[in-house]
């Protein structure tokens, strides 16, 4: 019940929807009643050869009217009780995505995206059956149950009620039993049912190795006997759930059997007359769904519970970065790095040391390391997707960072990240993601420069082309080459690639960047990269091992120093000459 | 994802339900028993009325009790009862074995295509689709199973027998009764209608919810720093609101066309029975037995046609999943065919390509012409950057992928010729990535190899030297292997992939990359147990360090699907050629990536 307390705001904004249903239902249940009292009148007047063409007309209209009328209210209060609970869905749903999309990477790497999803589906769907099926069925057991009780008791006989009301507890509490049966044999079958997923899984990862081994029948054999224990495991929860039909047939049978005798004692005792015993049977079929629904209801509210719980919880959840600010502008400036040290929420080894550096506004600086040296982790700061120990630590404009509101300090940079992700979208608005409004010439202006324009031209749509899981799928180069478009279309004042021209080879590398220093004068841009060619022409480079800088400079002077970077750089100019010596030899070779 | 969208037109529905019935042919036994116990329990179900009707006209309403008449009743009474309630108990539980039973058989066979399906398969379609292939899809087939069809069934037996019995009772009134059918077939009609679309735009627009949500949590980055939240949320809102409409229209749906309709209809029905009644009891007697067994049998006509009504939706989503299970099973990209000429056999080793050109796609070729011979015992070496082709001669070689032009040959014989069985154990492949299975050490080593011995075992694991590890887990060869063996070091992983290699005693031994995983610390121990492994087998090997394959007999330099340079290490160095450019640039950078 608890759950319908934490959901209260929701029942006092729909107070109306639920208190009209709530009266629908219980009109409902009162319409029910007649049928079955005219019933037992038109057979005693039949019995006792008073029926008049009148009395017969009037009931039949009265039928008639019943009819017609439950038809409406019960088409009402479905829109009454099941809209709200629809509405509750919604709600929900958007106030998660709302969540969501506030949070900071923290949060993220916390959390599975699966259960992420989860919450938004089956733990939203949970609560959204409480508010509407949980509702509807407490109040028709209750409504229903208690207006049928009553009219038995009252317009028949309250022993003849009492009597048969005897067997119907054994089967509230049989399929409650049964219930907690099922749930446990539900829960082993379940358990069969994974390891049979896993095992599916694990030979279509490993096929490469079975049919090495020629192994496809003896696999075949394993799937067989897990198969066999699904199935199994699944007849166990047959065996109950089977008894559920048969049990209440028999209790119902039962009370039949004590309506019938008791009730023929009393039409012969005529304390009740046989029309009535008739509609004293016709009501005891109407408890049969009232006490079933009891059951059920309680399995709703538990599960609501825990998922209101799950997605209480999350809404609950505290952002890791601060929101507050102190200044209305967006930043300006230089930007100076001061960490003394930092280390990532739960992780002791990537953290960052000793920083010191300063990007002078216009400026392009290169950092390069290898990887986990902390390159990411500077940029991952400076975005604020964490906060720095000292707010002094991150300063831009002579301003730290946290004192711009984030949207402003966001404003300011054109981010691409490594792992280049699209979304399932047209390549147009993947580009013009920052503003869909952009004219379809600054949008090709930014591919030029990203050096994906031609790529475009040539898929079947070109820039309608469709990319993501259900669209073309592109090269790696391609996608990090529409995410530096992306961003370049910002024309931000702050230019950061995170690594994101390792899939474009040295030539495209060369001309992105030349594109780049020609559109881009006046204006910051911060490279990070394991090839030293994507750094090279940088105003600054630093060199970063272990979380701290280990050589800082130009590229002249880096090299003078015949450290790690001058050692690196060589190796890979080596192995450029290695690659086009390869492919001279296959352009003579096609000659 | 593609295939979420689809829906299927009648006649594939037809087939689809056609062949899946045909998977009950094999338990036509089950079949035959549930049908009869649905009869005995329905012809119970109705029988209980009809009791209480004799009761009612002969005894009660006249006021004589025969004591032998009524303990009689009393006693066929219970007893239609109790076989009432154990034949539907047995009734329920067959046609859910049934159920349960096809599935198993439905997903064995699509299992086993799985393991008859080429590589080729597997690069187009992504691991996740074909296990939800089996599980998922297979799953929504058991809910309609017992969902729709044992319902639909009961529902079926129930409104005929209720029928029968009105007849019995009163044919003329029944021929009335019979107008309410047109009516009802007529509001389902319409219902299916408009459902069939409205249920799929609300499942349709569901998805897309669930995929914007999902692509909102896994691009949040890229959307908090391009401080696109606000837009992204109104779209997912648009969306939200849209399946609420569609949500709303289904629930207007049903309360216009299912339950409020049809209990309307059978109140209309109650006031047709008694205005019959009453009359007929104007000219002649009516007993109030009758009417009331007749009421009885009228309500058991209605609340089947309720239940099936509700669960239309679920049987024609789970003809698209039978349907996308079939299509797995009729696949035609299987692995290539296998001639299997029993008098063949793999005997010294001797492992020739002649004029071989292969492509993926039918378009590129990846291999142009290569022809090279591997004599028994020698070792040759593939050498080339990505996508230089050497991966694919061992995926020929492995019969992976089926080659059009060329030959490859074993002793002189046809790869195409020779007996699987045959290739299976006398080539032994070691991959780049050793795929650890869910087990212990020792079934990783012995995987289905029933009759080799634990001795044959743990001699494997010596022979490459991965005993001393072993020997350190707890519990060492029966240590549990825990998630695809992450525990392990990609050292330790590779030595237990040698082992379960060694342990079959290959004539060939292909590695693929097998080193290009491994950590230096570990890497000297890896490259001793090779030395050995190679010791007396014809190796073909794919070396990511040339360190690794200067010894071989033969190096051969991939290009772009073309042989470059072929020769000993020595002769290659001599000539300064690529090989000998890899080679500087690896012993004197040593990084190489």
């Amino acid at each position: 019940m608890q759950v319908f307390r934490k959901l209260g705001w929701f029942f006092k904004r729909e107070w109306r929807s639920y208190t009209l249903g709530i009266i629908m239902l219980l009109l409902v249940a009162l319409l029910e009643l007649v049928p079955p009292q005219v019933i037992g009148f038109v057979i005693d007047h039949i019995t006792e050869s008073t029926l008049t063409g009148n009395i017969l007309m009037q009931y039949v209209v009265l039928l008639i009217g019943v009819a017609l009328l439950t038809y409406i209210v019960r088409y009402f209060w479905r829109i009454m009780i099941f809209g709200a609970s629809y509405r509750l869905g919604r709600i929900l749903r958007n106030r998660l995505y709302r969540k969501y999309s506030e949070m900071s990477p923290g949060f993220y790497q916390k959390r599975r995206t699966g259960d992420l999803m989860a919450h938004a589906t089956n733990d939203i769907q949970a609560v959204q059956a409480t508010a509407g099926a949980g509702i509807l069925t407490i109040a028709d057991s209750l409504i229903t149950g208690g207006a049928v009780l009553i009219t038995m008791a009252v317009t028949i006989s309250p022993k003849l009620t009492l009597i048969t009301m005897i067997p119907l507890p054994l089967m509230v509490i049989l399929t409650s039993y049964y219930g907690r049966l099922l749930n446990r044999g539900f829960k082993k079958a379940q358990a069969a049912f994974s390891r049979l997923n896993d095992k599916t899984q694990e030979s279509v990862a490993g096929i490469k190795v079975t049919k090495t081994f020629g192994y496809e029948e003896s696999d075949h054999e394993d799937f067989r006997s897990l198969s066999d224990e699904v199935v199994e495991k699944n007849l166990k929860v047959s065996k109950v759930d089977a008894l559920f039909d048969p049990t209440i047939m028999s209790v119902i049978g039962m009370s039949y059997f004590l309506s019938i005798l008791f009730g023929a004692r009393m039409v012969l005792d005529e304390t009740i007359s046989i029309g009535q015993l008739v509609t004293f049977t016709t009501y005891l079929g109407m408890m049969v769904w009232p006490l079933l629904a009891l059951g059920w209801f309680f399995n709703l509210v538990q599960r609501g519970r825990a998922s209101y719980d799950r997605i209480e919880e999350v809404m609950l959840t505290r952002n890791d970065i601060g929101t507050d600010y102190r200044i209305e502008d967006a930043p300006d400036g230089d930007i100076a790095f001061d960490i003394g040290a930092f280390n990532f929420p739960e992780d002791e080894t990537a953290g960052l040391r000793d920083i010191d550096f300063t990007v002078e506004k216009g400026m392009t600086l290169g950092i390069v390391g290898r990887t986990g040296s902390g390159k990411s982790a500077l940029i991952r700061l400076l975005l604020r997707e964490f906060d720095t120990v000292n707010p002094d630590d991150i300063m831009y404009g002579g301003h730290a960072i946290r004192d711009y509101e984030l949207k402003n300090l966001r404003s300011r940079f054109g981010y691409v990240p490594q792992d280049h992700f699209l979304f399932s979208a047209t390549i147009r608005d993947n580009i013009a993601f920052s503003n869909p409004g952009l004219d379809d010439r600054t949008v090709s202006e930014a591919a030029r420069l990203s050096h994906i324009h031609d790529d475009i031209k040539s898929f079947p749509d070109g820039y309608g082309t469709v990319v993501g899981e259900r669209g073309v799928s592109l090269s790696g180069g391609q996608k990090q080459r529409i995410s530096i478009a992306r961003a370049l279309v910002l024309d931000p004042e702050v230019l950061i690639l995170d690594d994101s021209l390792s899939a474009v080879d040295a030539e495209t590398e060369e001309r992105i960047l030349a594109n780049m220093q020609s559109a881009r004068t006046g204006k910051t841009n911060i490279i990070t990269a394991h090839r030293m060619s994507a750094v090279s022409h940088a105003d600054l480079i630093i060199v970063m091992d272990h979380g701290t800088v280990i050589e800082r400079g130009t590229h002249g002077e880096l090299m003078d120093l015949q450290g790690w970077y001058h050692d690196t750089y060589n190796a890979q100019a080596l192995r450029e000459e290695l690659e086009s010596s390869l492919d001279e030899l296959v352009e003579r070779g096609d000659e | 994802m593609e295939e979420n969208t689809y829906n299927l037109t009648f006649n594939d529905q037809k087939r689809v339900l056609i062949r899946l019935m045909k998977y009950t042919l094999p338990f036509r036994k089950v079949l035959m028993a549930g049908f009869l116990m649905l009869i005995i329990s329905t012809v119970a179900g109705v029988a209980t009325p009809y009791i209480v009707m004799i009761f009612i006209d002969e005894y009660l309403t006249p006021g004589v009790f025969p004591e032998s008449d009524i303990t009689w009743l009393i006693v066929i009474f219970f007893l239609v009862q109790v076989v009432g309630a154990v034949t539907t108990y047995m009734q329920i539980y067959l046609f859910q074995y049934l159920a349960f039973r096809v599935i198993q058989q439905l997903r064995i066979d699509a299992f086993s295509k799985i393991g008859r399906l080429g590589m080729r398969y597997f690069d187009k379609v992504p691991g996740g689709s074909v296990v939800s292939r089996l599980t998922n899809d297979t799953e929504a087939i058991v809910e309609m199973f017992i969902g729709v069809l044992a319902t639909f069934l009961m529902a079926f037996f129930m409104v005929i027998s209720s029928f029968i019995m009105m007849f019995v009772l009163d044919f003329k009134l029944a021929l009335f009764a019979l107008i309410f059918m047109p009516v009802i077939v007529l509001i389902l009609a319409v219902y299916r209608r408009y459902s069939a679309n409205f249920f799929s735009h609300a499942r349709q627009l569901l998805s897309d919810l669930n995929a914007k949500l999902a692509e909102g949590i896994e691009g949040m980055k890229i959307i908090q720093v391009f401080n696109q939240e606000k837009r992204l949320r109104n779209e997912f809102e648009q969306i939200n609101e849209m399946h609420y409409r569609y949500n709303m229209k289904n629930v207007k749906l049903d309360g216009l066309l299912l339950r409020p309709a049809i209990s309307m209809i059978s109140v209309l029905a109650i006031a047709l029975i008694l205005s019959y009644f009453g009359l007929l009891s104007f000219g002649g007697t009516v007993t109030a037995g009758v009417v009331f067994a007749f009421l009885q049998y009228m309500e058991r006509f209605f609340e089947p046609i309720n239940q099936v009504s509700q669960n239309l939706n679920i049987f024609q989503q789970a003809l698209v999943s039978a349907s996308r299970v079939f299509a797995l099973i009729d696949d035609g990209r299987t692995e290539p065919a296998q001639n299997g000429n029993e008098d063949y056999g793999i005997t010294a080793g001797r492992v020739e390509f002649r004029n071989v050109t292969f492509s993926y796609d039918g378009k590129v070729d990846v291999l142009k012409d290569i022809s090279f011979t591997a004599e028994p015992g020698q070792t040759v070496a593939l050498v080339g950057h990505t996508g230089s082709g050497k991966s694919s001669i061992i995926n020929l070689f492995m019969r992976f992928y089926e080659f059009e032009k060329g030959e490859i040959l074993i002793d002189g014989q046809s790869i195409r010729e020779l007996p699987k069985k045959e290739m299976k154990e006398k080539i032994g492949l070691v991959l780049q990535d050793p795929f650890i299975f869910y087990g212990t050490v020792e079934s990783n080593i012995r995987l289905y190899h029933q009759d080799m011995s634990f001795g044959q075992v743990k001699e494997a694991a010596r022979f490459v030297r991965a005993d001393k590890f072993i020997q350190k887990l707890p519990g060492d060869y029966s240590h549990k292997v825990i998630e695809k063996g992450s525990a392990f070091s990609s050292g330790e992983r590779q030595l237990i992939a040698f082992a379960r290699t060694m342990a079959m005693d290959p004539k060939i031994l292909i590695l693929d990359e097998a080193t290009a995983n491994i950590d230096s610390e570990t890497e000297e121990e890896i490259q001793k147990s090779l030395e050995r492994m190679q010791q007396g087998r014809t190796t073909l090997a794919i070396a990511h360090r040339l360190s690794t394959i200067q010894d071989a007999d033969q190096i051969i330099v991939l290009n772009r699907g073309e042989i470059a340079e072929r020769g000993t290490h020595d002769e290659l160095i001599r000539t300064g050629g690529i090989y000998h450019k890899m080679y500087q640039l690896q012993n004197g950078q040593g990084e190489m990536s």
